[in-house]
């Protein structure tokens, strides 16, 4: 009965000691590898990782190669990060295919593996956190064939050819136009990310397709590059255009009406939750296979609401 | 349950307990006020860190509005907004302070009038719709404060921005108008301020305008997107104060202080657990602190525990082992001190017991022994040879009439000596045995001595140890008449003396030197031709049966003679009618 009861005590004592102890006993090291390390889309993703670094007590090593098309130095960052090996690994693939193979050896290495942005062709991924992009895709579709009133035709600026998110981009929104007949797609184009060159391509497109309607583009390269062709063009507003994304020149296209609406994204909260579910998996819990952290239109009417002014702009300067 | 009434058992138990009990008071006392000093303390700090937020957003305010005044002054004073003056005095308002943005006045239909620096505007501003234009005009008199907002007036970059607007009247064209003044400050110094304060690792500060819309949140997109919840609906019941809620299982402590006058609310959150890292320290320590404790307590209560009872167990054993006869059994004498002297005094009371054995077996055998004399005495053949000798010489003399009483008495002397066997006889038996032995006596004496016997009438049916008064006459013949010249006299008489029954033997013999005194009732004389119960036998048998305070006196004088008295008891005969 006393050594019951002394025991109890102890139990009782150590509990509550515990209860203290257990939450901020080890620092948890992630990785977060992204596809270029500059432009306001990957410094607000990395703000709400580092927010949720703080928060959860994460050491996060942010990475990323100089540009959007450098997959051989994302390779190389991944694999630099598996001879660290960190908890876990946050990766935004600037190539479905070509990163996957180094993908496949980091899940080797047991190091558990989140896929955000965009996803990439590793079976061993845990999770894909980021945009919906077909639903994107469907979302730029819909608002384009609203403005249009139903028909008309338009061509669509997509980025490159091998990622994951342009292609699903894509796809949602061809699946989306073919349900309206009198909706034609005159071209898709391929822009490379480079807003040179989706000028270039808009400029042909202007000079070929007198009859355009509208354009769509699928990335923020791609946005601006449209954005500044049509209004060089003087074509504000007599050509339609969705863009994608929100740096600080799309929205001075959307304000001065040579944009008709952001597909906006919402890199704060991937980079947020892409932290917060790599904690929860390295804590041994079970996350979704997909998390969708949501997408947004912009237009001028609603870019000035108090909710949206803080995702359109991040960064207090 | 025989091992919980042990000693060992219940020391330790009690020590162990109270110990324990005493140190997990203590410890929790200790625990709660150190614990709630350090609460106390944590909410302290954070309620200064959350009043220097505060303070720096009222001084914030105060320098905008005096900013504002003074352009408001500036305006009011000139005559027309083309004055270049004028222009010259707002840019130089505007270089006295980096964060400024701008400056600018507009028409009550939101075209613009003037705006320093001198910038385009863009198109499609909305300014109609944004906060600080309408409550500029719904208020006429009073100076609106805005809630940090994009400023997409002019085309520069975009910046958060925090808006002073009033309605003003001016001069424009020489016609009086009235319009709305707006100062634009940038955000950045509140948000960078608010940025660097942390209440531990995770602790943060937010603000909030009087209808609880978010002013600064370093998670407001979490918020908006509905990934993260602040309970705006309790802190707006605040204007200072702080309390606690809990949040995804954890414990925050929230501190909330008004900004004067906007009303703008500044809110302090900290993880509890974070900030009383001492109280987690604290209960760590005390944990160990009860662990030690516990076991040096459970080690000291063994080894005091053991060192009491295990004393005590050896004396038990002994005793134990006494009780079971070994009555040569040690006993230990060593330990603590109680039991030492409980030792002590069970030794000597063993001692005791050891010489009162021995005494009875002594005495048992005394006791034995003489009453073998007695039965001896009762037929001795020395006596019966000597008087039939006597009756012979009688005889032949031709004395019949003596020899018949000689005879005679010695039937009444043996008969009254045997008494059915009984150990116990009257007084009147007693001297009647003792007056038979006379009467034989003097006849073999031939009448060397002449005896009276008196008693009291109320002792004769009392009763007496029997044969006691005859081996004293005995010896009186033997050593003190038998070699007398003159006429013996021996005397016995019996009578009551404060309360004990006393015979009393004198006769005027040659008496005694106290050394065959001393060695009478020492060591006993039993002569030849006695009846061989020596005077010390019948000490003996007295004391023996009735305790030391009886006996026999005697009182000797040398040619003047001996008196013997024997003291006993006054006991009544139960059965008076068989005398």
């Amino acid at each position: 009965m006393f050594v019951t009861w002394m025991i109890g005590c102890l139990m009782l004592t150590s509990c509550s000691v515990d209860g203290g102890l257990l939450r901020d006993n080890h620092e948890r090291h992630i990785d977060l590898i992204v596809k270029m390390n500059h432009g306001d889309y990957w410094s607000t993703l990395r703000m709400g990782a580092e927010v949720a670094a703080k928060e959860f007590n994460v050491n996060l090593r942010f990475l990323a190669p100089p540009n959007e098309d450098d997959i051989q130095g994302q390779i190389n960052l991944v694999n630099e990060s598996i001879q660290k090996h960190p908890d876990a690994l946050l990766l935004a693939a600037s190539d479905y295919m070509r990163l996957a193979q180094v993908t496949d050896r980091a899940a080797n290495n047991n190091i558990p593996i989140i896929s955000i942005d965009s996803e990439v062709g590793s079976a061993r991924v845990k999770s894909y956190i980021g945009t919906d992009n077909y639903e994107a895709g469907q979302r730029a579709a819909e608002r384009m064939i609203h403005l249009l009133g139903g028909r008309g035709k338009i061509a669509v600026m997509n980025f490159v050819q091998e990622a994951r998110n342009a292609n699903q981009r894509e796809e949602g929104l061809l699946d989306y136009v073919a349900r309206y007949p009198n909706v034609q797609i005159l071209d898709i184009a391929y822009c490379q990310s480079s807003r040179e060159m989706a000028s270039a391509m808009t400029r042909d497109w202007l000079r070929d397709y007198p009859d355009l309607d509208g354009i769509i583009t699928l990335n923020a390269e791609a946005s601006i590059g449209v954005g500044r062709a049509v209004k060089e063009a003087g074509l504000g507003g007599m050509v339609k255009v969705i863009a994608f994304d929100s740096p600080q020149e799309t929205l001075e296209m959307l304000q001065d009406g040579t944009l008709q609406a952001l597909v906006v994204q919402n890199p704060f909260n991937n980079g947020y939750l892409a932290v917060q579910y790599a904690v929860e998996l390295i804590e041994g819990r079970k996350i979704a296979d997909r998390i969708d952290t949501g997408i947004k239109v912009i237009d001028l009417e609603n870019m000035l609401w108090p909710e949206n002014q803080k995702l359109l702009f991040p960064f207090v300067r | 349950m025989k091992y919980f009434n042990r000693i060992q058992f219940i020391i330790a138990f009690f020590f162990i307990l109270i110990t324990v009990v005493t140190v997990l008071i203590v410890s929790f006392m200790l625990y709660n006020k150190f614990s709630n000093t350090a609460e106390d303390t944590a909410e302290l700090n954070m309620g200064q860190v959350v009043e220097q937020v505060k303070y720096n957003l009222e001084m914030y305010v105060k320098n905008l509005t005096s900013i504002f005044e003074v352009v408001e002054e500036t305006i009011d004073r000139s005559s027309s907004f083309s004055n270049p003056i004028l222009e010259e005095q707002l840019n130089s308002i505007m270089k006295t302070r980096e964060d400024l943005i701008s400056i600018a006045v507009f028409t009550r239909d939101g075209k613009r009038v003037v705006n320093i620096p001198k910038l385009a505007m863009r198109p499609n501003t909305l300014l109609q719709r944004q906060s600080w234009f309408y409550s500029a005009l719904e208020d006429p008199e009073k100076l609106s404060v805005s809630s940090p907002h994009i400023q997409n007036l002019f085309k520069t970059q975009y910046k958060w921005a925090v808006s002073l607007s009033k309605q003003i009247a001016y001069q424009q064209n020489g016609m009086d108008s009235k319009g709305v003044l707006v100062v634009d400050m940038n955000f950045k110094t509140i948000d960078e301020l608010s940025r660097q304060v942390v209440f531990g690792k995770r602790g943060y500060v937010y603000i909030i305008d009087s209808y609880g819309n978010i002013v600064y949140h370093p998670q407001q997109q979490l918020i908006y997107a509905g990934l993260k919840y602040e309970d705006l609906e309790r802190v707006l019941t605040y204007s200072y104060g702080s309390y606690q809620d809990e949040l995804n299982g954890e414990q925050r402590m929230i501190t909330i202080k008004t900004v004067n006058p906007i009303g703008w609310k500044v809110i302090g959150v900290a993880y509890k657990d974070e900030l009383l890292t001492t109280k987690s320290e604290l209960s760590t320590f005390l944990l160990w602190f009860l662990i030690v404790v516990i076991i040096f307590v459970l080690l000291l209560a063994i080894f005091v525990s053991a060192r009491i009872s295990s004393p005590i167990q050896r004396l038990a054993k002994s005793v134990k082992m006494l009780g079971e006869g070994h009555l040569n059994t040690p006993i230990p004498v060593s330990g603590i001190y109680e039991v030492e002297e409980l030792s002590r005094r069970y030794h000597v009371m063993l001692q005791q017991i050891r010489h009162l054995m021995d005494q009875i077996i002594v005495e048992q055998e005394a006791k034995r022994k003489s009453e073998l004399d007695v039965l001896q005495a009762q037929i001795n053949p020395h006596f019966l040879y000597n008087t039939l000798n006597s009756v012979i010489r009688l005889v032949e003399k031709g004395h019949s009439g003596e020899a018949v009483s000689a005879i005679t008495s010695l039937s009444r002397f043996f008969r009254i000596s045997l008494s059915k066997g009984k150990n116990f006889i009257t007084v009147q038996e007693e001297l009647e045995h003792v007056r038979h032995y006379l009467i034989i006596q003097t006849i073999r004496y031939k009448n060397k001595f002449h005896y009276t016997i008196e008693a009291e009438e109320q002792v004769l049916p009392c009763l007496t140890m029997k044969l006691i008064l005859q081996p004293i006459v005995e010896n009186a013949i033997v050593h003190g008449i038998e070699q007398m010249a003159d006429m013996g006299m021996i005397r016995i008489i019996a009578r009551v003396e404060a309360g004990h029954l006393l015979f009393e033997i004198t006769d005027n013999g040659l008496g005694m030197s106290q050394g065959v005194l001393d060695r009478l009732l020492l060591h006993g004389v039993p002569n030849s031709q006695g009846s061989g119960v020596g005077v010390r036998n019948v000490n003996q048998r007295i004391q023996l049966h009735y305790g030391s305070e009886y006996g026999i006196q005697f009182e000797s004088e040398l040619e003047e003679g001996t008196t013997v008295r024997i003291t006993l008891p006054l006991e009544r005969s139960q059965e008076e009618g068989e005398a």
